[in-house]
């Protein structure tokens, strides 16, 4: 099988270095032996309806909101994702693909609505720094990135969370991070996220190719593992508490020393 | 008390704390010093700066060097002493601590970061004004690259002030949008990384011709000085500060221009390490590093990153960079972000192994010509603190 990866508007949406999510997929998805082919979409292109897995990264705000524009114009991504495609957002992409946030003079304008996510610009300072989270899926460990963000994002009463926030801000709404819903996926994690979290890189092909074969990456390991260890060193001096987390398959019931 | 009394002895109290802390090794002590003039004395950097002529160089990449070229270019063509803050500290206390050590000079030459021009513009009411360029970096201090272009604008509205600019960073050229006095230069337009759309007013910026265009109007004036040979990112700034030194009256003719264009000075210091000479690249965020790769000739080549808070705290701007031509070289990844810049690299097929530090890495690299790059604390570790080695050639070319 080939898949196909839809990197959109990098140029605006690439601060961050998000792009290299794109580049993520593409060698863990080679390394067993799927086809790969990634398509670059420049502001103007269409985005192709009928790509496997698409992904937006974060952006400043005069260009998220230009991105949003043109995304809502040419319709392409919202048509694929609603045929079940697979997104994976970061920040400001995962801010475009809610039903609503802050536009150029701080009015609320509505996004994609891919998921039902409600973005507001709190009168706080920025949030920025490291941030840790406990998955809400079963099978992940901790996740772990760095967060670059104005906005906090409401989840609507019926959106699951990629995870509750151990350390940092996330969401900034009832200690959620990101959202997972359907094979939508966002989040706030930069590093870019499926760089230091292979085992999300991983559930990101799964969404698009169905299960796929294990695959250890010596530095990929390595790096994610050196990332959680020094953010997080209660993974280490609590393991149960995670386990009961996964298996019950929410976080928010977790209780953290 | 006199206001020139205390600040003297602001000054005084400044320099022995600086001195004090210097002697029980706790760095430099500069911007120790400098926090104690600030106490003492508030206003000490608008009183230091009072009559004279004061030239600011601010940007994102460039700023130490080109603030130490421009004092080279004014001693020897203005023919005057410049008093200026030699080891790159650019916050205020950083600049305070030079100015009340430094001999007063007619002229200085200060160099600033990027976030503190408004309050220094205010503080010094400097002649001339440099803007070097504008990129991403340290984004976890400054969010955006163009919310500092929009402090810039607020803070160049008036006609008291000559900026020197490049226009062909429309980030620069935005700045610089609302002063009254600008030295356009050009060097025949180039892509920006960071400039997909307008820093005026958001739209996708117009770059088919190879240099940005908008209609709202950026980047329809016309520039002053044009320079129409392509140069790298150390000769434009070289053409920048030739510039500032002319409006400080110095007489530089065209040839002396061009001689001092061929001797840019760039980032890349030499050391001799048990007989190797490594020569080594600063370089601290994505388009100072695709500068460095451009400049990698050698097989045998070491990145060392960290992330402490001078040099980004976030590492993702790795990702931003194509390390495609690192490709078939040996490559060792050091600092305390090695796996960072390891894996990273490895997504682009290079052949890589990590080492603990510089020591271990060069290990791998017995023998013959290294190249390193490394980011800003990693740098300064490889030149003091873990070789323990003399610097024998940096700075200056």
């Amino acid at each position: 099988m080939t898949l196909t990866i839809v990197r959109i508007y990098h140029d605006l949406l690439g601060t961050y270095g998000d792009q290299g999510n794109a580049e993520v997929l593409c060698h863990r998805a080679r390394a067993r032996g799927i086809e790969v082919e990634l398509v670059e979409v420049t502001p103007g292109e269409p985005i192709p309806r009928s790509a496997d897995i698409y992904l937006l990264g974060g952006g400043e705000d005069g260009p998220q909101l230009a991105a949003l524009e043109m995304l809502r114009t040419d319709g392409g991504l919202k048509y694929a994702a609603a045929g079940g495609a697979t997104v994976f957002a970061v920040c400001a992409g995962f801010q475009i693909i809610g039903e609503s946030l802050p536009g150029s003079g701080g009015e609320t304008i509505s996004g994609l609505g891919l998921v039902d996510a409600h973005t507001h610009y709190p009168k706080s300072k920025r949030s920025v720094g490291e941030l840790v989270i406990a998955p809400t899926r079963g099978g992940l460990p901790i996740l772990t990135g760095f967060e670059n963000h104005q906005g906090f994002t409401k989840l609507g009463s019926e959106m699951p969370a990629l995870g509750r926030t151990l350390s940092g801000v996330g969401n900034g709404f009832y200690a959620t991070e990101g959202v997972w819903h359907g094979n939508v996926i966002g989040t706030y994690l930069h590093g870019p996220a499926l760089a230091r979290n292979p085992e999300l890189a991983d559930s990101v092909l799964q969404c698009a190719a169905g299960p796929i074969a294990k695959f250890d990456d010596e530095f990929a390991t390595a790096f994610a593992q050196e990332r959680r260890q020094t953010l997080w060193s209660h993974e280490k001096t609590h393991p149960i508490v995670l386990g009961v987390g996964f298996s019950r398959g929410r976080a928010s019931g977790l209780q953290f020393p | 008390m006199t206001s020139s009394l205390r600040l003297k002895i602001a000054c005084a109290l400044g320099n022995t704390a600086g001195s004090l802390s210097r002697h029980l090794n706790r760095g430099r002590g500069e911007t120790l010093a400098g926090r104690v003039i600030l106490a003492i004395y508030p206003n000490a950097i608008s009183e230091l700066t009072k009559n004279r002529d004061v030239v600011l160089i601010s940007g994102t990449n460039g700023k130490t060097t080109s603030t130490s070229n421009l004092v080279g270019i004014l001693t020897k063509f203005a023919g005057e002493g410049v008093s200026t803050s030699r080891s790159g500290a650019n916050m205020p206390a950083g600049i305070v601590t030079a100015l009340a050590q430094e001999p007063r000079h007619r002229l200085a030459a200060i160099e600033c970061d990027e976030m503190y021009l408004p309050s220094m513009y205010r503080a010094i009411s400097p002649s001339v004004v440099v803007l070097l360029n504008l990129s991403r970096d340290q984004l976890h201090r400054t969010g955006e690259v163009r919310k500092i272009a929009q402090l810039w604008q607020e803070t160049f509205t008036k006609d008291d002030v000559t900026l020197v600019i490049d226009r062909d960073d429309p980030f620069v050229e935005y700045a610089a949008s609302q002063a009254g006095h600008v030295i356009r230069v050009s060097f025949g337009g180039r892509r920006h990384s960071d400039g997909a759309t307008c820093p005026q007013c958001s739209k996708i910026l117009d770059w088919s011709t190879g240099n940005y265009a908008c209609s709202c109007g950026l980047g329809s004036k016309l520039a002053d000085v044009r320079s129409d040979k392509k140069l790298n990112g150390p000769e434009r700034n070289t053409v920048l500060v030739t510039e500032a030194a002319r409006l400080m009256g110095a007489e530089i003719s065209a040839a002396d221009a061009q001689e001092l264009l061929d001797n840019s000075p760039d980032r890349v210091s030499q050391f001799d390490v048990d007989g190797r000479m490594i020569s080594t690249h600063l370089a601290k965020n994505p388009e100072s590093w695709r500068e460095a790769l451009a400049g990698i000739s050698a097989q045998q080549v070491i990145l060392s990153v960290n992330a402490r808070g001078i040099d980004g705290r976030d590492t993702s701007w790795l990702w931003d960079i194509d390390f495609a031509s690192l490709q078939g070289k040996k490559v060792v990844c050091t600092g305390e972000r090695r796996l960072d810049v390891a894996y990273r690299i490895k997504v682009q097929d290079c052949d890589v192994v990590v080492a603990a530090d510089i020591a271990q890495a060069l290990t791998y690299f017995p023998t013959g010509v290294v190249q390193a790059i490394a980011s800003y604390t990693a740098f300064q570790d490889l030149a003091a603190r873990e070789l323990g080695i003399i610097k024998v050639q940096g700075g200056q070319k």
